[in-house]
């Protein structure tokens, strides 16, 4: 069929548009086999091979149709059945058989190739059930996937260069601009300038020799939206640059394809070969006066040669560098001739108006950006692909919706878009929508369309560092600005990430940012220092981290990073150490190393909730090591607890230093001021020290012989512990003064419940969470009702409801208005809580308590919630839904929502400031609050964390108060300490698995606190700790903590 | 068409091979032929160049002023245009040229830890060519499979999903066999 008519007249065209799509009835079955790039790395080829052989051991025919790029690239390789739309991913040649026998044969559908949707865990056998589809609005991907991109006949049966025709049968050039200007379509390349725009100028401009170019040198890592259409569609673009063509008066034209495309450098060849025989490409096409050609141009790996004099001087075989405009190339271009110049997706979008018109194509998008995006989602996403969606969509719809959220449970932290000309847009703003100006706002741009999604496991000065080394590499050296002002700001990175940051560079890369910004010739250096602007702007805190604490929270930064456990520990606990020496039986050794850093190793090792083991790199291979399950069974063989090394100081110990609130982060600062030879006096409130330790944790969680035993080592260290004794009650912050006091910790928690603000809160049987935790824990007793309801989705709400179901209650309800996956309390914890008993209601808002006649609780009136748009902390808004409003029956109700600080203690009498988060502001460093004799940590200081953050603020302050009143920092146990332990590097990974920390039956649980989980035996544990790759074999111990300036 | 000459002079010469086979004096005559199919080109520098790149695996001097000569273009302008583009070289490269992607993606799904371990496997540094010119190492940026990084891409062979523990694997075969080797 392929070149047997040549196409002379519009005529022509429709006869062959009717011989084609007669020869390809819609009813017959047809395999579309994607074959973009990605998927042929993944093997696609190698499945249409098996898949031939099959069919023809069965004695099938079935077509299969190498198409263009399907979109979910990650699920490769692909393929969709027609006409029954059949959808099936990760194909391998070992399944053609299995297809071709029940799919074809039996007619049944092979449900382990269908696609899984992640939002509900639902297998779906048709791609429009696919979630990634969803959403999406496909004009510039039209044709990519649906038709073999090497065969004309095929495109042109689904209506292609009929639009050409029309073009050129009823319109005028002016009229072809003035459609593109109605419809409202803006540059795809980054810039988004108005096309219309650059079409007039260019028609406008005199001369009879005009040229219409193509950048086809996606050059901006992370995006393939160009490569796809060039691989899957060739003929659209085809058509859309010759009504361009038409619409200037050019005769000629050039794309400019990248080198590292083989596959659509060739593929767009052949297409150009196939217009040219058919007659649409060449003179006098379609019988008209109007004739164009086209000419394929490689690029040869310069990155600037997107830009678009540069790109103009490659063409001419010049070096790629870019000239001053004006005059701008729609005046002076290709061989100093007016010159159009687009890239790929804008004229693959301009057949698709000229065919549907202006109107059609402006009805997509937002008030100012009109039409469709296509994004390259990739980096750390469920499916990494190619969507196109309206413009205006939210960046949360595009990550959560389509692309299927974020892998491995890690958290969203920020998406890079726009390439190293754009910015990263933090989570805060994943519901703003993605549009040329809102992006820009954001300080980033919508560029071609790559969109990294970065999880909590990105270093963001790593990230700056990493694209302007790229723009270092790549800048072409024609101007100052941008050669030089590049490498200064790269060196100042580099600088950062290694360790030696100092203070004032973050000014210094803003300053000369903003002026490279001014001054650069060309627009990548005048863009190039928005990913670092961007990522100090939205990650500041980073920044500062990198350069005063010398530490990168996500363990990237080499310099900084021993192994990513130990950088991820609140606590700085030298993970892979301690790992290492349980593994050679060292336990004493082991114990000791801990509790360098980290006092309350028997209490972490069962309450604390392990961010060394999200950051494990083992996770990448399977699992991450069980680091607490190895940590708890090196506690249990302690017999005789040690003391850690204590330097005697005659005069640290004559100074008096208070400690206020004797919780984790009381005591820990007590622990290392007494390793300095300080004798720190503790003040606590209540009758027993340990804070939320002993006051809200169950003891079946942490029994309290193994708390007192831990806070007997500290008193053992010559920390005197005041029980009973609470400030503003017994004493004051001035008070303590004019005894003689230099210096005081205030470490007393939140322990304030909040209020929900609805009717009947004050209902006979309603009780705050934290209270009624304590009231048990330290009064030993306290009144537990039969139905009891729990509002909260935090720790202290499923604290309290395994604490009442061990009591005895009959039935307890957590309500929560969010989901399961969104509540803040330990997912281990949550688990257990459901096995034991406890009901779960999540989506449920509480709006009212009701009461009995004589004010007694009797219920609690509930709304159902569904999530809506995203919220400032990146998750999605529960927002009332249309289902009716429902009485869960109670006779008891706990609300356990939040909790605040008790400022009443010291209001009024020193000025101590409070951050906006309202509680109390310190220097993250040393913990110094506002005066400079009082320092803060834990919840008083961040709000309710966990027991291993109070732990690491305790230690801090203990550094920052020696520091106050010494002048100097003496934290000896900073120093990385050399861990003798054997570790063959060239060794393979152990293949053992991770393994749950073992725990008693649900039955033993009822009416007793005894400890839940138990410890491993010893060839569990030290196999476990076997697994450990050993991240920090061979690293030079890191810098030490900061020093104060 | 010439740029079509071009095609398929990439698509039977992959990679970098026979490049040992022909001497630079040879090149410079062979470049001749090349030069022909650009007759009448406009802006034929750069393609000339390209394909020469394609067939002999660098650009010789003796290619290059031949290319000055024929195509009456100085040779320094011939020399600043290969300097420019990092797609040239006029050193000799390895039969297999190895680029492992540090595109964005790559990137942050491990590319650096990838490109590591081929370094310490080849025992060469970026720019490098083993002594037994088998590799070449480079870095690429982006090849646009992002969806399947990190991504390294040998010869014309594009990897995905690169673990740095599992280098080896990839590169064993194209050591074994004949230059060009294309197998999996």
């Amino acid at each position: 069929m392929e070149g047997q008519m040549r196409i002379n007249s519009a005529k022509d065209l429709e006869k062959r548009q009717k011989a084609a799509q007669k020869s390809r009835p819609q009813t017959e079955q047809v395999i579309h086999l994607c074959a973009g790039a990605g998927c042929i790395a993944s093997g696609a080829l190698e499945v249409k091979d098996a898949l031939e052989k099959a069919f023809k051991a069965e004695g099938i025919s079935v077509p299969i149709k190498e198409t263009g790029c399907l979109g979910p690239c990650a699920r490769g390789p692909v393929l969709l059945i027609k006409p029954e739309e059949v959808f099936y991913e990760g194909v391998r040649p070992e399944d053609a058989e299995e297809i071709v026998k029940q799919h074809f044969k039996q007619k049944k559908v092979v449900k382990h190739l269908t696609h899984r949707n992640f939002s509900n865990n639902q297998q779906v056998d048709t791609a429009k059930e696919v979630e990634f589809y969803r959403g999406q609005a496909r004009i510039v991907l039209r044709n990519c996937g649906y038709i073999d991109p090497l065969n004309l006949d095929d495109f042109i049966a689904v209506g292609g260069y009929s639009a050409l025709a029309k073009t050129l049968s009823d319109y005028t050039p002016e009229k072809v601009v003035e459609e593109i200007k109605d419809s409202g379509l803006r540059g795809r390349g980054g810039a988004g300038f108005p096309t219309w725009l650059k079409w007039e100028l260019t028609r406008k401009a005199k001369g009879t020799e005009k040229y219409v170019l193509c950048n086809a040198d996606e050059g901006d890592p992370g995006a393939f939206m160009d490569r796809s259409v060039l691989e899957g569609d060739p003929h659209s673009l085809i058509e859309g640059m010759s009504i361009a063509a038409f619409a200037i008066g050019a005769s000629r034209g050039f794309v400019y394809v990248r080198a590292e495309y083989p596959l659509a450098v060739s593929r767009f060849g052949k297409a150009l070969e196939q217009a040219r025989e058919s007659g649409l490409l060449g003179d006098n096409i379609m019988g008209t006066d109007f004739s164009f050609d086209l000419e394929i141009r490689m690029g040869s790996g310069a990155f600037v040669c997107g830009e678009e004099t540069a790109l103009i001087h490659s063409i001419e075989g010049k070096r790629g560098e870019p000239r001053p405009r004006p005059p701008f190339p729609a005046q002076k271009g290709l061989w100093d001739k007016p010159s159009l110049l687009n890239n790929v997706e804008t004229y693959t979008n301009v057949a698709a108006i000229m065919d549907k018109g202006s109107g059609w194509y402006s009805s997509f998008g937002t008030e100012e950006s009109k039409g469709t995006k296509v994004f390259a989602l990739a980096g750390a996403i469920n499916i990494s692909g190619l969507v196109e969606v309206p413009i205006g969509t939210s960046l949360g719809e595009l990550i959560y919706d389509i692309g299927s959220g974020i892998p491995g449970g890690k958290q969203f932290k920020a998406a890079q878009i726009g390439g190293p000309s754009g910015g990263c847009i933090p989570k805060q703003y994943l519901n703003v929508p993605l549009d040329y100006n809102t992006l820009s706002d954001l300080g980033a741009i919508m560029g071609s369309g790559g969109l990294i999604v970065m999880d909590d496991d990105t270093c963001m000065v790593d990230v700056a560092r990493y694209f302007l080394e790229f723009v270092q590499e790549e800048s072409c050296g024609k101007c100052t600005p941008c050669r030089v002002g590049t490498k200064r700001m790269l060196e100042l990175l580099t600088r950062i990430t290694e360790g030696d940051g100092q203070e004032g560079d973050i000014e210094r890369l803003i300053e000369l940012g903003e002026q490279i910004k001014d001054t650069a010739l060309c627009g990548l250096g005048q863009t190039a220092p928005n990913p670092v602007l961007s990522t100090i702007r939205h990650f500041r805190h980073e920044y500062e981290q990198h350069i005063r604490d010398k530490h990168c929270e996500a363990g990237v930064c080499a310099g900084l990073v021993r192994a990513p456990c130990q950088s991820a520990c609140p606590a700085g606990v030298d993970v892979p150490g301690f790992v290492s020496l349980v593994g050679e039986k060292r336990y004493a050794e082991a114990l000791r190393l801990h509790r360098e850093r980290n006092p309350f190793a028997a209490v972490c090792a069962r309450v604390c909730f392990h961010t060394c083991e999200d950051k494990c790199r083992r996770s990448t291979l399977d699992d991450a090591v069980a680091i607490r399950g190895i940590k708890r069974f090196m506690v249990d063989q302690e017999v005789t607890i040690q003391l850690p090394e204590i330097r005697e100081n005659p005069s640290n110990a004559k100074r008096k230093i208070a400690i206020i609130g004797g919780g984790p982060a009381g005591l820990s600062c007590a622990y290392f001021l007494a390793r300095l030879g300080y004798s720190p006096t503790v003040f606590e409130a209540e009758q027993r020290p340990g804070g939320m330790m002993v006051q809200t944790i169950p003891a079946y969680r942490l029994p309290r012989e193994t708390l007192a035993r831990e806070v007997r080592m500290i008193e053992n260290m010559g920390v005197n512990i005041v029980t009973d004794t609470a400030l503003g009650r017994d004493f004051t912050l001035k008070e303590l003064r004019s005894q003689g006091y230099d210096a005081a910790f205030l470490g007393i928690g939140a322990p304030v419940n909040m209020d929900m603000g609805i009717p009947g809160e004050d209902a006979e049987g309603v009780v705050q969470g934290i209270d009624f935790l304590k009231q048990y824990n330290i009064r030993g007793s306290v009144p537990v009702g039969k139905k009891l309801v729990i509002i909260g989705g935090g720790n202290a709400a499923v604290d309290a409801a395994r604490t009442a179901i061990r009591l005895g209650a009959e039935t307890v309800t957590i309500l929560y208005r969010r989901t399961q996956e969104q509540m803040p309390a330990y997912a281990e914890e949550i688990e257990e809580a459901l096995l034991e008993g406890v009901k779960l209601k999540t989506l449920t808002q509480p709006i009212a308590i009701e009461k009995n006649g004589v004010g007694k609780v009797k219920g609690v009136t509930c709304a159902c919630m569904q999530l809506g748009e995203f919220d400032r902390s990146g998750r999605r808004r529960p927002t009332h839904s249309d289902q009716q409003n429902f009485i869960v029956e109670a006779d008891q109700v706990i609300i356990a929502i939040g909790q605040q600080i008790d400022t009443s203690h010291f209001a009024g009498e020193l000025d101590i400031h409070l951050g906006d988060n309202r509680f109390i502001k310190t220097n993250p460093l040393t913990g110094q609050t506002s005066v400079d004799w009082i320092f803060s940590g834990g919840d008083a200081a961040s709000g309710p964390v966990s027991v291993v953050s109070a732990i690491g603020d305790g230690e801090k302050a203990a550094v920052g108060i020696d520091q106050y009143l010494t002048g100097e920092s003496h934290a000896f146990w900073r120093e990385e300490k050399v861990v003798e332990t054997s570790y063959d590097p060239d060794a393979e990974p152990v293949p053992y698995p991770r393994e749950k920390i073992p725990v008693i039956g649900t039955d033993r649980r009822k009416n007793n606190f005894e400890e839940v989980e138990r410890s491993w035996c010893e060839s569990v544990a030290i196999r476990q700790c076997e697994r450990c790759l050993r991240c920090d074999y061979g690293k030079t111990p890191a810098k030490s903590g900061s020093s104060v300036e | 068409m010439a740029v079509d000459a071009q095609l398929d002079q990439k698509e039977t010469d992959q990679g970098a091979c026979c490049s040992d086979q022909l001497s630079e004096e040879e090149m410079a005559s062979r470049i001749d032929e090349v030069i022909d199919t650009f007759s009448g080109v406009r802006g034929a520098l750069i393609p000339v160049l390209q394909t020469a790149q394609n067939l002999f695996g660098y650009l010789a001097e003796p290619v290059l002023k031949k290319v000055s000569l024929r195509l009456n273009i100085p040779y320094s302008e011939v020399a600043g245009v290969v300097s420019f583009y990092s797609y040239f070289s006029t050193i000799p490269r390895g039969k297999n040229i190895v680029r492992v992607c540090l595109g964005t993606a790559c990137y942050v799904r491990g590319g650096k830890e990838v490109l590591q371990s081929i370094q310490d496997y080849l025992g060469i540094d970026v720019g490098g060519t083993t002594d037994d010119r088998v590799f070449s190492l480079e870095i690429g940026r982006c090849f646009g499979a992002c969806g399947l990084a990190p991504v390294v891409m040998i010869n014309d062979h594009v990897y995905q999903r690169v673990k740095p523990s599992k280098v080896k694997d990839l590169l064993v075969p194209y050591r074994a066999s004949e230059p060009c080797g294309e197998e999996e």
